[in-house]
């Protein structure tokens, strides 16, 4: 067998490979040997078929296997003898003509294949423990949490039965039936239904129809569906509404009080409010963490340059690339409207994409170098986690992941970033800085 | 007698144990039409394959009876033709014509 390399170029390898006819033939005919013992041919008793015929029957397919099984462990061999790790699955170049593929089938020619890759940089991690990093921290104001628990309170108001007219903000239970040119429509009727008047959940116009209704009372309302409503065969139509109202009920007052928090089920308002709090916690918490794993990564994308192999970038910016044009066909607009032309986005999106293959890189590093794994419990949560998504399709979800090995690793990356990042977070400098509530939700202009 | 009768003649080639055993006293087995005699399987040989052929011997195999869904059966009866071609000549019957 012959290894030659045909081009080294920054970090392009690629080596041309030459296995002798003979060798090839030999390999095959081990496998027929094999085979021989093994087939049932008709006129033959089991083992007893001669070579010759075998290879003529199975020749073919037997020299297609051990083509791909020699390309499989001599790409392996190969870049495993030169001490190089290639960045991505190695391309394999092989001949395109049928007729010169049929004389390597036959044996008749030399196997010769290249192969293609590009291997990962070498590159040396920067001293992560001099990063500094602010973490933004924003401290939850009582009021914020009083907002929180009137929007409860408004959500969970008690109306009370009244006689008389309805009013704006009253609320009305009742049947109705819509028509449209005398015809019921689908959709269009309900028993029992509530609704608060100015609450703007109805057609328009149609709320404000109600005011004035009594118990008891029954009304046609007439209203006109809207050009854009979503049901496109109802929209523009005018359409009547026989209405019936069985009560009509007035808002109580907002209370906040241990009576709230027991409708929901909690002892007192105390412990509502400290719910709620930790609600809020935990929201600005998980902000707070992606702020400051930006920043760690905006660091360290700083501290490292190499050269990135090109494929892997070429990768991830078409999968970039078609999730964007995507969000925009399915937005129905385009690059215009968003302020920039094709080209610029291109650009910035090959940016954010040598980005991502760097950080990458750097992570999976620090990672190694660490020592860092992600272990089967993690994964088991994880996959918990995704069940947990999908109610009802549990087994489903289950048999999935443990039937789809790359599944599991598409959960393996995230948890594997987020341990890499807690590492490097313990040996850098991380200062607390308080900042307002607005600070911290503003968005940064580019994903990570 | 016509070119096209020798195809009629030979009916396929035998390939078998047997057959593979005949084959190294330079002999190729064939089955053959039921009403072809020696004369014409040796015509048709050397016409078909362009070799020599020295000597034809037939075997008519009777039909064996076989039963298909409980009831009796009889496979049709085949001739076989050995035919043992002159010295250094040979052909390779898996391959077709």
């Amino acid at each position: 067998m012959q290894v030659t390399e045909t081009l080294n170029e920054g970090l392009k390898r690629a080596i041309s490979v030459v296995v002798p006819t003979q060798d090839m033939i030999a390999k095959r005919d081990e496998k027929l040997a094999d085979l021989k013992g093994r087939v049932r041919i008709n006129g033959f008793r089991p083992g007893k078929v001669p070579m010759s015929h075998v290879t003529k029957l199975y020749g073919k397919s037997a020299m297609g296997e051990l083509v791909n099984e020699t390309i499989d462990e001599q790409t392996k061999a190969i870049i495993a003898e030169r001490k190089e790790k290639a960045a991505q699955q190695p391309k394999i170049v092989m001949t395109e003509d049928e007729a010169e593929a049929e004389e390597i089938l036959d044996g008749r020619k030399d196997f010769e294949f290249q192969i293609e890759y590009e291997i990962v940089p070498d590159f040396e991690v920067a001293d992560f423990a001099s990063i500094e990093i602010e973490r933004p921290v924003v401290d939850v104001a009582d009021e914020e949490v009083d907002e929180q628990i009137e929007r409860i309170a408004q959500n969970n108001r008690s109306y009370e039965a009244k006689d008389g007219a309805a009013e704006d903000k009253d609320r009305v239970t009742m049947d109705y039936v819509g028509k449209i040119d005398g015809e019921a429509f689908e959709g269009g009727a309900d028993e029992n239904a509530t609704l608060v008047l100015g609450s703007n959940t109805f057609i328009p116009g149609f709320e404000d129809e109600l005011i004035g209704v009594k118990a008891g009372e029954d009304k046609i309302v007439k209203v006109t569906f809207p050009e854009d409503y979503s049901a496109e065969n109802l929209a523009g139509k005018a359409a009547e509404f026989e209405v019936s109202v069985h009560e009509v009920a007035a808002p109580a007052d907002l209370a906040i009080d241990d009576k709230l928090a027991e409708s929901l089920g909690l002892e007192s308002l105390e412990k509502l409010k400290e719910i709620v709090k930790d609600q809020i916690v935990s929201q600005y918490g998980a902000q707070t963490r992606q702020k400051v794993k930006r920043q760690l990564l905006d660091k360290l994308d700083e501290s490292h340059s190499f050269d990135l192999p090109q494929g892997m970038v070429e990768q991830e910016f078409d999968n970039i690339w078609t999730q964007i044009a995507r969000d925009l066909e399915q937005a129905g607009k385009t690059f215009e409207d968003e302020d920039t032309t094709e080209e610029k986005a291109r650009e910035d999106y090959r940016k954010l994409a040598e980005r991502r293959v760097r950080l990458g890189l750097v992570l999976a590093e620090i990672g190694e170098k660490a020592e860092i794994e992600v272990t089967e419990d993690e994964l088991q949560r994880a996959v918990m986690q995704q069940m947990q998504q999908y109610p009802g399709q549990e087994q489903a979800i289950f048999d999935f992941f443990r039937n789809t090995p790359e599944a599991i690793g598409g959960l393996r990356a995230p948890i594997f970033e987020e341990k890499v990042v807690d590492h490097i977070l313990e040996s850098a400098t991380v200062t607390d800085k308080t900042v307002t509530k607005e600070e911290l939700m503003e968005e940064d202009d580019l994903p990570v | 007698m016509s070119d096209i009768r020798n195809y009629d003649v030979i009916v396929s080639p035998v390939i078998t144990e047997k057959s593979t055993m005949a084959s190294e006293d330079n002999q190729v087995v064939f089955n053959v039409a039921r009403d072809a005699s020696k004369p014409e399987i040796k015509k048709a040989v050397e016409a078909l394959f362009g070799v020599k052929v020295t000597s034809v011997n037939t075997v008519l195999r009777k039909g064996k009876v076989k039963r298909f869904r409980g009831h009796l059966g009889r496979q049709s009866d085949v001739k076989k033709a050995f035919v043992t071609l002159a010295e250094g000549q040979s052909i390779d019957v898996t391959t077709g014509l």
